[in-house]
C-alpha cells in the first residue's frame, strides 16, 4: 500500500506540471519570437529560445505611430488607471452607504442593483442610451459604464457589514461626520477588499474589447486590444498591417512584429499578476459564498 | 444610530409629548450618507436601468432621427422577422451547439483538474501548478485569439510547421468552418480551467480530514479516495456551478466569436449575438437597431427560463439549489 502512493504522486504531479507548462508555453513562445530575427520566425524555427536575440521589433512598433501600438498602450493604461480609480471610489462609497442600516430606502436600492444585474438590456438598447448620453467616441465609455459591478458591490458591502459597529460609534461621539468616518475609520481597515476591487476592475478594463469596438471608432482613442485586432486578426480585411523591412541588420517581418505587439499587451498583466493570487481568489471566494 | 440622535430621543417636548422626528428631518440627518450614495445611484440609473427602457425599441421601427419617443410602434414585427429570417435555423443551431460543446468540456475539466491537483502532497508543486493554471484567465480574448492566429498561421505558425515536418500539408485553421467549434471550445478551456477550479479547490479545503483517515484505514486506494470521498464532498458546489452554467448557456462569449470568426466560417461560427451585432453595428447600410434589440430580448427571456428550469430541476433531484 505505502509503496503505491509515490508512483501515483509522481505521475500525477508530473502530468499536472506538464499541463500548466503547456498552458503558458504559447506566451513564452510569443516572447522569444518577438526578440528573434524575422526570417527565423517566419520559417518556424523558434520553439523555445530566440534566434538572433534583439529588441528591434519593440523599437520599431513603438516608434511607428501609423501602427497605433504606442497610442493603444497609452490609451489602455489611461483607461485602466483612471477607470480603476473611479470604480474603486464609487464602488466603495456606494457599498459603504448601503451597509448602514440607518439609510432609509437602502433595501429598495439594493434590489434595483440586483435587478439590473439579472436583467441586462443587451448591446443594442445600451447603445441607444449611451449614444444619447454622448458616449460614442468618448473616453468616458471606457470608464463610466463599468464603474460599478454589482458583483463587486455585493462583496464589498458584505465585507463592510462584517466590520463591528463600535468602529463608528466612537468616532460619532468625537463629532466626526459620515464622510470623515468613511475615509478615516473604515477605509484603512478595508484595504484587502479595496485591493480586490482594484484588481478586478483593472483586469476588466485592460481586457475590454467589445465596448471599444462598438463605441470608439476614432483610432486615436482605441485601446491596445482593438489595435491588436486590426493589426493581427483583421489585417487582411483592410486593417493596418506590417511591412517587411530590415533595421540594423535584423529582419522585421509580420511574424516577429505581431509577436512583439502581443507580448506588449500582456506585459502590464505580468506586473499585477503576483498580487492577483492573494486578492483575486479571495474576492472570488467571498463572492461565491455570499452571492 | 448616531450619538446625537440618540441624545435627542430621550428629551421630552414642553407639552409632554415625545418629539417625533419628522421623516424629512431624519433624511436631512443622513444627508451626507445620501450624498455618498449618489454617484453610485446615478451610475446605476443611467447605465443599467435606463437601457432597460431602451428595450422598447424592440417593439418599434426605431430610427435615429425620430428617437425613442417618436418612432413608430410595430408590435411584434421585429420578433416575427427574426423567426422568418433566412439564417434563423443556422443561428439557433450554431448557438446551441457551441453552448453544448462548451458545457461538455469547459464545465467538467476544472472539476477533474481540481480533483487531481488536490491529491498533490508537495505544497510547492501544488502552488506552482495552481498559480500558472489561472494565468490565461487574466489575458484578454483579443490577445488569446491573436496568439491563436500566430500559432495556427500557415506562414511560420508553430502548429503548421510541426504538421509539415510530419509531411502533412498546412491547414488554414481559421478559415475552415470545421475547425471553428473545436478551436472556440479549446480556447475557452485554456482560458478558464484554472480559474474555474479555484472554487472547487476551496470547497475541498473544508473536507474533514478524518474522512480521508477513515478511508485509508479501510484500505481505500487513491482512486477510491478521489471518487468516494472528495467528489461526493464537493457535490453541492458542483451542482450550484452547474445551474450557473446552464443560465449562461445561451450567453456565448461574443468578444471571442467576433475575434475568431470571418465570413468563410459563418456556417458554424455565426451565432445569434454576432448576428445582432452585425445587424446593428456592422451592416454597412442602415443599422437595424430594433431588430437587434428584439432578438437580444428573446434570447434573454429564453436564458431566464433556462435558469429557472435548471434550478427547479436541481431542487427536486439533488436538494441543492441557487434560490
Amino acid at each position: 500500500m505505502r509503496k503505491r502512493l509515490p508512483v501515483f504522486d509522481m505521475t500525477n504531479g508530473s502530468i499536472l506540471v506538464l499541463v500548466v507548462l503547456a498552458c503558458v508555453y504559447p506566451f513564452v513562445l510569443m516572447l522569444s519570437t518577438s526578440v528573434s530575427d524575422g526570417a527565423a520566425a517566419a520559417s518556424g524555427q523558434i520553439y523555445l529560445w530566440p534566434k538572433g536575440l534583439n529588441i528591434e521589433t519593440y523599437k520599431y512598433i513603438l516608434n511607428n505611430p501609423r501602427l497605433g501600438v504606442a497610442s493603444g498602450m497609452m490609451n489602455s493604461l489611461f483607461y485602466t488607471v483612471v477607470g480603476g480609480l473611479v470604480a474603486v471610489t464609487v464602488t466603495y462609497m456606494t457599498a459603504y452607504s448601503l451597509s448602514k442600516k440607518r439609510l432609509k430606502g437602502r433595501n429598495v436600492i439594493m434590489m434595483l442593483f440586483l435587478f439590473t444585474w439579472v436583467f441586462e438590456a443587451g448591446i443594442v438598447p445600451n447603445y441607444i442610451i449611451y449614444h444619447a448620453l454622448g458616449l460614442v467616441n468618448s473616453r468616458l465609455v471606457m470608464i463610466l459604464p463599468t464603474a460599478i459591478s454589482t458583483f463587486l458591490l455585493i462583496i464589498t458591502k458584505s465585507f463592510l457589514d462584517s466590520l463591528p459597529g463600535e468602529l463608528e460609534e466612537a468616532a460619532f461621539i468625537d463629532g466626526a461626520n459620515d464622510w470623515t468616518i468613511m475615509w478615516k475609520v473604515f477605509f484603512p481597515v478595508s484595504k484587502p477588499i479595496i485591493a480586490t476591487i482594484a484588481i478586478f476592475n483593472a483586469v476588466l478594463i485592460w481586457n475590454q474589447f467589445l465596448i471599444p469596438m462598438i463605441y470608439l471608432q476614432d483610432s486615436k482613442l482605441q485601446p491596445i486590444t482593438v489595435v491588436l485586432y486590426n493589426l493581427i486578426i483583421n489585417s487582411s480585411k483592410g486593417g493596418t498591417s506590417f511591412e517587411n523591412i530590415v533595421v540594423n541588420g535584423v529582419q522585421l517581418l509580420p511574424q516577429n512584429l505581431q509577436a512583439a505587439a502581443i507580448f506588449l499587451a500582456i506585459l502590464p498583466i505580468l506586473f499585477i499578476y503576483p498580487f492577483t493570487q492573494k486578492y483575486f481568489t479571495q474576492g472570488m471566494l467571498l463572492g461565491s459564498i455570499k452571492g | 444610530m448616531s450619538a446625537q440622535s440618540r441624545a435627542t430621543s430621550v428629551v421630552r417636548m414642553k407639552d409632554g409629548s415625545r418629539p417625533r422626528k419628522s421623516w424629512l428631518k431624519q433624511i436631512w440627518g443622513l444627508k451626507i450618507l445620501y450624498l455618498i450614495l449618489l454617484p453610485g445611484l446615478i451610475q446605476m440609473l443611467l447605465f443599467k436601468l435606463l437601457p432597460l427602457f431602451g428595450l422598447v425599441i424592440a417593439f418599434q421601427d426605431y430610427s435615429v432621427f425620430n428617437g425613442i419617443l417618436h418612432s413608430d410602434w410595430v408590435g411584434f414585427k421585429n420578433f416575427a422577422a427574426f423567426l422568418h429570417d433566412d439564417y434563423f435555423w443556422r443561428l439557433v443551431r450554431n448557438t446551441l451547439l457551441l453552448a453544448l460543446f462548451n458545457l461538455l468540456f469547459v464545465f467538467p475539466i476544472p472539476v477533474i483538474f481540481a480533483l487531481f491537483l488536490n491529491e498533490i502532497r508537495v505544497r510547492a508543486v501544488k502552488r506552482f501548478v495552481q498559480t500558472l493554471s489561472f494565468f490565461p484567465y487574466f489575458i484578454s480574448s483579443a490577445v488569446m485569439v491573436s496568439i491563436l492566429y500566430r500559432l495556427l498561421s500557415p506562414q511560420g505558425g508553430l502548429v503548421n510547421e510541426v504538421l509539415n515536418s510530419f509531411g502533412i500539408q498546412s491547414v488554414f485553421f481559421m478559415a475552415d468552418p470545421n475547425w471553428f467549434r473545436p478551436l472556440y471550445v479549446a480556447l475557452n478551456v485554456w482560458q478558464l480551467f484554472g480559474y474555474n477550479a479555484i472554487i472547487y479547490l476551496a470547497a475541498m479545503t473544508s473536507i474533514d480530514p478524518n474522512l480521508y483517515e477513515a478511508a485509508e484505514m479501510d484500505g481505500a486506494s487513491r482512486w477510491q479516495r478521489i471518487f468516494r470521498v472528495t467528489l461526493p464532498s464537493i457535490r453541492g458546489t458542483i451542482v450550484v456551478m452547474f445551474i450557473l452554467a446552464i443560465g449562461q448557456i445561451l450567453t456565448v462569449d461574443l468578444d471571442k466569436i467576433l475575434l475568431m470568426y470571418n465570413p468563410s466560417v459563418y456556417d458554424t461560427a455565426d451565432v445569434i449575438q454576432s448576428y445582432v451585432y452585425r445587424q446593428a453595428f456592422a451592416s454597412g447600410g442602415f443599422p437595424n437597431y430594433s431588430f437587434g434589440a428584439a432578438v437580444g430580448l428573446m434570447q434573454s427571456v429564453l436564458a431566464f427560463v433556462l435558469v429557472m428550469g435548471a434550478n427547479r430541476f436541481s431542487k427536486k433531484f439533488t436538494e441543492s439549489s441557487l434560490f
